[in-house]
């Protein structure tokens, strides 16, 4: 049982508190949903009940908490994390051994369980989250979704009773998604208590016993509806008798005798705006790689406005390729020298303020870019691309790693850019955001296209 | 070529803190002994030593050509600008009384002398390279951090470095995406420049998003409870075979040491 009465959280530093007034109280064996906008307070609530708060972060905290009956601020992290288990977003940083089964017990090992055991522990978690038959794979070899349930077994080996998931989806496939259902039934149906955070949380309300809705930083009653579209949806004419601009004809690659690419025949024409989708290692990435020119296909031909393949440059600016993380691309000092970087490579000249309006980052000028938020960073890294004017832009999984209000923002200016002509191709599990912002659907499975629709 | 292999050799069965011990010996001899003959015995000992580990054909190649890299250059510059006094020319390519380059360079000879001193460098280069490869390959990681930490390594340091091993292969996989971003933004990477321009973007993406996820992994190695007391799910055992291999690193090491001070 957890008792919240009156809490209230400020960070060291801050001016604003991140929590306020929050009165809450969790049974035993509950499924809670907490949703919110990026810094409404979500993680810093989890951050409260695990003890993070104020034991590693500071700050002023006041009215009480108690988790189990015991209070937060009076108990060591690691006496708490035998009741409170927390999974993280990002699974890859919460594995620290080399070994499957040596990072499932290295909470055990921490907590200073006898060896007899741990062993027991680990071969329970193990088998509990379908990890066995990998026990002694090398972790960094593991797909997403396999990080994320060698995330909760290290956690589920300790025995906590309540679990804290904070945004578990970020990075899985709609696989992963399923397989995370799973194990959440299964723990609730153990009578385990389950708070999740979660952006994309739509799937997830069938589950809940309650959903929570937080805006800066209070409880607000209801949920908030969906943001709609900036813009409608402008209708668009495809001259369907116009060639085609990008056009793929049996396009084979494998990497070490595996095949990722088997046979892609696609054709897509200027501002298109166009979703693919697919399972993890389905072949996206590797087929944006090969329209980059940055694989060599080993049979086909891609062609673009008439260049074929064998031309194409490596990095001709014809394309533009946004990565899922932008920090991977964002490596000057400023804001303004992160936009000219490409341009000036190039030796072509633009209107840099012209192009802060566009991504709106008006008054960022001089910023270092690491400083933005997440938000930020990924428009800073569209516009340092665009800004080498090309006329078809990758973009990888676009909508991972931000808010509802977030990607909306973001995808309806790379909609905007398709009705002046810009061609986009995106990859994503999202399905909201493959109906709101894509012309035609196009689905990858183990290196095939298996359907591709146009959207009326 | 520097990852661990999992076979079953006799030198994978040696425990950890042997090879430890192992190492200290090495180290010490390396820097007492200064005779070849000696340093090229000892070096024989290391390299069938990982020879006993199967190495694959391919792997033994590489090796053998670094080592023979080293061992020539070192040995060739070295017989050139050997400096000291007394040094006797074995071969002379421009002799002093050449005009001009002659005077210039004060003549340019090989000297005995500064061969055997290139010798003796490169051989104690290639020990440690052949022993800390041999180490490698046959040690699990964190089998040899464990074997360390029971040596006193502190165990947040020990962690630290298991952790670092743990993230080497994400590190690497994200420069090279970085590198390729920089390529898609126009700048070219080839030649000496246009690697250091790469360079120059690279650290700051890199440094910055391994701060970042410093912070996380340092986050969720506290709800995980990490401390400095754990219990040790491997427990290291000492075979008939450990002491017996120490032993032998004894006699060899006081053989070696007590050639080179009173032969």
């Amino acid at each position: 049982m957890i008792e919240i009465k009156d809490l209230s959280y400020k960070y060291p530093g801050a001016e604003k508190p991140a929590l306020k007034d929050i009165n809450l109280q969790i049974k035993d064996g509950e499924f809670i949903l907490i949703t919110g906008e990026s810094g409404s307070g979500k993680s810093t609530l989890l951050y409260t009940i695990n003890g993070l708060i104020p034991n590693l972060f500071g700050g002023e905290l006041t009215g009480s908490i108690s988790v189990n009956g015991l209070v937060p601020k009076e108990n060591p992290i690691r006496r708490l994390s035998q009741f409170v288990g927390t999974v993280f977003q990002n699974a890859d940083s919460q594995i620290f051994m080399l070994r499957v089964e040596d990072d499932v017990a290295f909470g055990c090992e921490n907590l200073l369980f006898p060896r007899d055991e741990i062993i027991i522990r680990r071969n329970l978690a193990l088998k509990e989250l379908s990890l066995w038959d990998i026990r002694e794979r090398e972790t960094f070899t593991l797909s997403g979704g396999q990080k994320q349930r060698l995330a909760i077994a290290g956690i589920y080996a300790m025995g906590p009773k309540i679990f804290l998931f904070d945004e578990p989806t970020t990075d899985l496939d709609e696989e992963g998604r399923r397989d995370l259902f799973q194990i959440l039934r299964g723990l609730k149906h153990r009578g385990y208590t389950i708070i999740l955070v979660e952006h994309q949380y739509e799937d997830f309300i069938p589950f809940a016993d309650r959903t929570i809705n937080f805006k800066e930083g209070q409880i607000t009653l209801s949920l908030d509806p969906l943001p709609s579209r900036l813009n409608p949806k402008r209708k668009k004419n495809f001259h369907q008798s116009l060639p085609p601009y990008l056009k793929i004809e049996d396009l084979w690659f494998g990497y070490e005798g595996h095949p990722c690419l088997k046979g892609i025949n696609l054709q897509i024409r200027k501002g298109e705006s166009v979703a693919l989708f697919g399972k993890n290692g389905s072949g996206k990435t590797t087929l944006f790689k090969a329209i980059l020119g940055l694989l060599r296909p080993q049979k086909g031909k891609i062609t673009i406005e008439g260049i074929s393949n064998p031309e194409l440059s490596p990095y001709g600016c014809k394309i533009g390729f946004l990565y899922q993380n932008p920090d991977e691309q964002l490596f000057t000092c400023s804001v303004e020298e992160e936009i000219s970087f490409g341009p000036k490579n190039l030796g072509i000249n633009i209107n840099i303020e012209e192009a802060l309006k566009l991504f709106e980052l008006e008054g960022y000028k001089g910023r270092q870019p690491q400083t933005l938020s997440r938000g930020e960073r990924q428009r800073l890294a569209l516009a340092s691309i665009l800004s080498m004017q090309p006329e078809i832009i990758l973009l990888d999984e676009p909508t991972t790693g931000l808010d509802t209000k977030g990607w909306t923002k973001f995808m309806d200016i790379t909609y905007n850019l398709t009705l002046r002509g810009k061609t986009v191709v995106f990859s994503t599990h999202n399905r909201k955001a493959m109906g709101e912002f894509a012309d035609r659907l196009i689905q990858i499975e183990e290196g095939k296209i298996i359907r591709d629709e146009i959207l009326r | 070529m520097m990852r661990f292999s999992d076979k079953n050799t006799p030198f994978h069965r040696i425990d950890p803190r042997t090879k430890v011990i192992l190492s200290l010996m090495v180290a010490v001899l390396v820097v007492v002994l200064n005779n070849v003959l000696l340093l090229m015995v000892l070096f024989l000992s290391i390299f069938s030593a990982y020879l006993f580990t199967r190495p694959s054909l391919s792997n033994l190649k590489i090796l053998v050509f670094m080592m023979a890299t080293v061992f020539l250059s070192t040995m060739i510059s070295q017989g050139f600008f050997y400096y000291l006094e007394p040094k006797t020319p074995v071969v002379t390519i421009v002799s002093k009384s050449v005009p001009l380059i002659g005077g210039l360079t004060g003549g340019l000879q090989i000297y005995r002398e500064g061969l055997i001193y290139g010798a003796v460098q490169s051989l104690r280069l290639i020990i440690v390279m052949t022993l800390a490869l041999l180490i490698v390959l046959t040690t699990y990681p964190s089998d040899l951090i464990l074997g360390l930490t029971k040596f006193g390594l502190p165990q947040r340091i020990g962690f630290m470095l298991m952790v670092s091993i743990r993230f080497l292969p994400s590190i690497i996989e994200e420069a090279r995406r970085i590198l390729i971003a920089q390529k898609l933004r126009g700048l070219k990477l080839k030649g000496l420049r246009g690697v250091l321009r790469g360079f120059r973007h690279l650290t700051i993406p890199l440094v910055i998003n391994c701060l970042r996820s410093g912070r996380q992994i340092a986050l969720a190695a506290e709800v995980r409870a990490f401390t400095e007391r754990r219990t040790s799910m491997k427990e290291l055992k000492l075979s008939w075979f450990d002491p017996l291999v120490v032993t032998i690193g004894f006699l060899l090491s006081f053989f070696l040491i007590y050639m080179e001070l009173f032969k």
